[in-house]
């Protein structure tokens, strides 16, 4: 079957594939013990049995029954020597049993593990594992491809890229998407599409997880961007235990029900899978033949892929900004950590520039003397690991291209493709092989063109190029070529001139901004300025440092005066909490807030400066305490108890008034104020064998900042030193925590070995495991969270006589 | 015995209303103001920066026993009714750890000790979360390939500590998931460090087809 002839096959109508096979196979006696591709194979008649139901209900194409058949999976049974003549057997009976009457696709899934670095199988031990299988297939006949239920976008690429380096056979891929639309590894489904379609996929779609119903919605979402086919072949909805047995719920007139919806989201391929049966496909096929066949969107977008997310970059979309940091050229440190494989400092650039604003981000690895092929294959995994963002491969080696083009996890784009004859000939097979997008360089072998004119016949010479590869304008960025200012005044007209021809001729653009700047002094102004002038003429792209807080302030207002930021929402989400534009302080940043105020909200820098201004004015620190103080921690730990603050709020305000507190210190100290008395003295402590203290600090920080004096032993503390110690600080409390069952039994030895020693402190307990009637079955009081802990603090002091005379 | 998979780096999705939960928030009442909702958010984003999860799971054969036990085909038995009455009806069983390594610990002290106690119940509850949904994740990706085999895992899972499967049992899978090598030590009190460490137990049953 060639590509076009199953292109051709979505004309006619919507095309029905097969149901589940596995389930039908158990009720023909295959037990689940068993490999089932051996099983099957050594089954032929059950196996043709189930796929003749198949094609006589309608499907017009088969499955072969080979979905763990690659080497990897049967090592599971020992059968790993056996993938490529099980392949060969089982797709040999499908096609007896399509007969002609049905397309014969190859089908191949996950061998179980993870791929690197995820897992303990390499990107190419995963490659060539599939093809051993692929040849099997492909000796036994198969009609096209179909690569399913994957959850992981690198096996899925790696299953792809084996395919097309042994065929040119049509290929079907679809993945399983989770609750939350997104597959377990955490690709949701237009980064799959994007990401599968440009590598080549005829189809792509979703299988297996869910029920019809949650396809629908994940269809819709792939359909604008959808170049080819998509596939839905869902599960016979969840399965849900019945009467003590699980079983998959949703019977075939249900389950045919949300064929419409399916096809109106966008489907044009539909099948079942787990828990279907002939009769699912049967009723399928009839309601999916009142519909006539469906056309792919084509939209036109430039859409650049990680395995996480995909960015759209066009003149109609806010400017994108591509980080311009992971480059070592001028950068010692960047150039140290790439000789010393320092990965982290390649992972740390990558957050930094994703927090500053950047959407994608630039990674070269051209360090002279440095292995550059390893280096950006590491700077790469490393990248793809931090941050989510879509990758811009910046090498002019095709080496080092193609190894981080083959293990990157989406649809990155090179940077570049120039008019030099060696480039076209090298990197642009590479691009289409691999379908990334492309920044398109308008220089070629006669050098560096300083017209406008020459640089846009370079641009339709590489672009003619591209077309014969299957390229469109959408899959490239014209860089508008920067060059310094300081050389030529009239470089940056020239610049401006192509990005002017190249939004009248519909191609995207991209420019390096930096550039432009180059031997001038105070250059961010020379290059904001330059960025603003290349937004009018509607770039869509630029690769500069997104930490400068004045490019990024420059290309969120161009958005907006351009229209590209909607309603300027983005623009106001970033800056109406930010400085105004006079560089002061917003008007609610101005207005001071008291001590009580900031002690409320948690803020312990104001809470300092509100104290300080406070004494200032002549109050008395006895006063602010009582009157600011007291009542605002007294405040916050009301709204605590009605959960109008939770936990870190609490906290916040603890943290604040111990400020105040420190603040005010040194004056008590002179006397210039009334001494405050503690409330008591608490001896705190995790108990011996327990290692988990933070709820135990917690509660002795409020403690202190509720007007307590705290002992704090620390964590894994013996009883007998709980027990000096609280001797030797004459403890009105003994505050225990502790958060296993293994360690709470050392609560009641303490409580025995405080009365044995005659300590008349009271015992106070809390941890997870903990409950009221365990610490009263040892005389101990029980406090549930840190807030209660202070209010039976209190309680049981006032109890002894020993009412509150400070904080 | 099967082997041992283990799986590093993974990022699973959780839902980040559970690390509120944890913390105390409750919706409609409790106001967390912009300020906060920005702290939450960047010690959200640094505990996942931080967690770098090491997942280990093993299948065994079981049998249930009828005084609430559960005989492991290594010959360990493990004790606790409840745990014991979930794996009712499985004959194979899957032993799981999720761990998210020292760096996250190492930093809750650091904030508790720089005076930030905040951030560190924060990061302390979004570790926590993120340990569990590693197992979430490795009960997901282990359904993917039953379900071919026509079969699942149970809806729970269950974890020393809870109820009467008791804590000193984290011995056991200590020893047959190799906790060593996922970098998990047991103190004599039988906790685990990292303290971001959990095993758990589920067991496979089978989807009727009928």
């Amino acid at each position: 079957m060639t590509r076009k002839k199953f292109r051709d096959l979505f004309e006619k109508g919507i095309v029905i594939l097969d149901g589940a096979t596995g389930t039908q196979l158990f009720r023909r006696g295959m037990p689940p013990e068993a490999c089932p591709e051996k099983w099957a194979a050594d089954n032929p008649e059950a196996l043709m049995d189930v796929q003749r139901s198949y094609v006589e209900c309608g499907s017009q194409v088969l499955y072969t029954f080979t979905m763990g058949g690659n080497a990897l999976k049967l090592r599971e049974y020992g059968l790993e020597s056996q993938a490529r003549e099980l392949n060969r057997r089982l797709a040999q009976i499908t096609a007896k049993a399509a007969s002609g009457k049905a397309f014969v696709a190859g089908d191949i899934s996950s061998c179980g593990m993870l791929l690197e670095p995820y897992g303990g199988i390499s990107f190419e031990q995963s490659v060539e594992s599939y093809k051993e299988q692929i040849r099997g297939l492909l000796e036994g006949g198969v009609d096209l491809f179909v690569i399913e239920t994957m959850m992981d976008i690198q096996e899925t690429r790696a299953a792809l890229i084996a395919v097309r380096e042994l065929c040119d056979l049509p290929v079907m891929v679809t993945m399983t998407f989770e609750e939350g639309m997104k597959t377990l590894m955490g690709t949701d489904p237009v980064s799959a599409l994007v990401t599968l379609q440009s590598l080549g996929a005829d189809a792509v779609g979703c299988n297996c997880s869910s029920g019809p119903a949650e396809m629908v919605e994940i269809i819709k979402a792939m359909r604008p961007y959808a170049k080819v086919p998509l596939i839905a072949k869902p599960n016979a909805g969840k399965p849900r235990l019945v009467n003590g047995n699980t079983v998959f719920e949703m019977d075939a007139d249900t389950f045919c029900s949300y064929v419409p919806a399916l096809i109106e989201a966008g489907a044009s391929a539909l099948g079942g899978c787990c828990g279907t049966a002939p009769e699912y496909i049967k009723k399928v096929r009839e309601t999916a033949a009142k519909y006539p066949a469906l056309k792919p969107e084509q939209g036109k977008y430039s859409l650049a892929s990680s395995g996480r997310m995909t960015v759209r970059m066009g003149w109609d979309r806010p400017l994108t900004v591509i980080g311009e940091r992971l480059n070592p050229t001028g950068k010692k440190f960047l150039r140290e950590a790439l000789v010393n494989n320092d990965m982290d400092k390649v992972a740390q650039l990558a957050r930094e520039q994703m927090d500053a604003g950047a959407e994608l981000l630039d990674v070269n690895a051209g360090v002279p003397g440095l292995d550059e092929r390893k280096t950006l294959v590491n700077m790469v995994q490393a990248a793809v690991d931090a941050v989510p963002l879509p990758l811009c491969l910046d090498s002019s080696s095709p080496e080092a291209l193609e190894a981080a083009l083959r293990i990157y996890p989406g649809r990155a784009v090179i940077n570049s493709v120039s008019g030099e004859t060696v480039k076209m000939e090298s990197i642009l097979p590479l691009a289409a092989k691999y379908g990334a997008m492309f920044i398109l360089l308008p220089i070629d072998d006669g050098g560096v063109p300083e017209t406008a004119e020459e640089r846009i016949e370079i641009i339709n010479k590489v672009y003619n190029a591209a077309v014969s590869l299957g390229f469109s304008k959408e899959d490239i960025l014209v860089d508008g070529l920067v060059m310094a200012v300081a050389t030529g005044s009239r470089f940056a007209a020239e610049t401006l001139k192509v990005l002017e021809w190249c939004g009248k001729n519909g191609f995207n653009t991209v420019i390096g901004l930096s550039n432009v700047s180059f031997g001038l002094p105070a250059r961010e102004n020379i290059n904001s300025a330059f960025l603003a002038m290349a937004a009018a003429y509607g770039l869509s792209a630029a690769i500069l440092n997104p930490n400068s807080r004045q490019l990024m302030d420059i290309k969120r207002a161009c958005d907006v005066l351009k229209g590209r930021d909607r309603d300027a929402g983005e623009y106001i989400r970033l800056y109406s909490s930010r400085q105004n534009g006079t560089g002061q302080d917003d008007r609610r940043s101005l207005e001071k807030r008291t001590a009580y105020e900031a002690i409320l909200k948690g803020m312990s820098g104001e809470a300092a400066d509100a104290v300080m201004a406070e004494l200032e004015k002549g109050l008395s620190p006895k006063l602010i305490i009582e009157e600011s103080l007291i009542p605002a921690i007294r405040k916050v730990g009301t709204l605590y108890e009605e959960k109008k603050y939770f936990l870190p709020q609490l906290i916040k305000g603890a943290e604040a008034m111990q400020k105040a507190m420190e603040v005010l210190a040194p004056y008590l100290e002179k006397g210039s104020g009334t001494p405050v008395r503690k409330k008591g003295t608490v001896v705190m402590a995790t108990v011996k064998g327990d290692i988990h203290d933070i709820g135990k600090n917690i509660v002795a920080l409020l403690l202190r900042n509720y007007g307590f004096e705290v002992v704090d032993l620390g964590k894994d503390v013996p009883a007998d030193r709980i027990i000096r110690a609280a001797k030797d600080n004459n403890a009105d409390i003994i505050g225990l925590s502790a958060l296993m069952t293994t360690t709470m039994t050392e609560m009641p030895k303490i409580a025995r070995m405080a009365s044995d020693a005659g300590i008349r402190a009271k015992i106070m307990v809390g941890g997870a495991v903990l409950d009221r009637e365990y610490a009263e079955s040892f005389g101990a009081c029980y406090a549930k969270d840190a807030y209660s802990a202070v209010k039976l603090a209190e309680s049981l002091v006032n109890d002894g006589n020993k009412g509150p005379s400070g904080p | 015995m099967e082997d041992i998979r283990i799986l590093k780096h993974i990022r699973p999705s959780y839902d980040k209303n559970l690390i509120l939960s944890r913390l105390g928030y409750k919706r409609g009442v409790t106001d967390l103001g912009d300020d906060f909702k920005q702290l939450l958010d960047n010690t959200v984003k640094l505990a996942e920066e931080l967690c770098a999860l090491i997942l280990a799971y093993r299948t065994v054969d079981i049998e249930v026993k009828p005084d609430g036990t559960v005989r492991l085909e290594d010959g360990t038995v493990l004790s606790g009714k409840a745990m014991a009455s979930m794996l009712s009806g499985a004959d194979r069983a899957v032993l799981m750890a999720s761990t998210a390594g020292p760096r996250v610990m190492e930093e809750i002290r650091k904030l508790m000790e720089d005076g930030r106690p905040s951030e560190a119940v924060i990061l302390d509850a979004a570790a926590s979360e993120i340990t569990d949904a590693g197992l979430d994740f490795l009960m997901n990706y282990i359904n993917t390939f039953l379900r071919r085999q026509g079969k699942m895992l149970t809806k729970h899972r269950f974890s020393p500590g809870y109820g009467d499967f008791g804590l000193e049992q984290q011995v056991h899978f200590a020893r047959l998931l190799d906790a060593e090598r996922l970098g998990i030590c047991l103190t004599e009190t039988c906790m685990l460090i990292p303290e971001k460490s959990v095993f758990a137990i589920a067991g496979i049953t089978e989807i009727k087809s009928d």
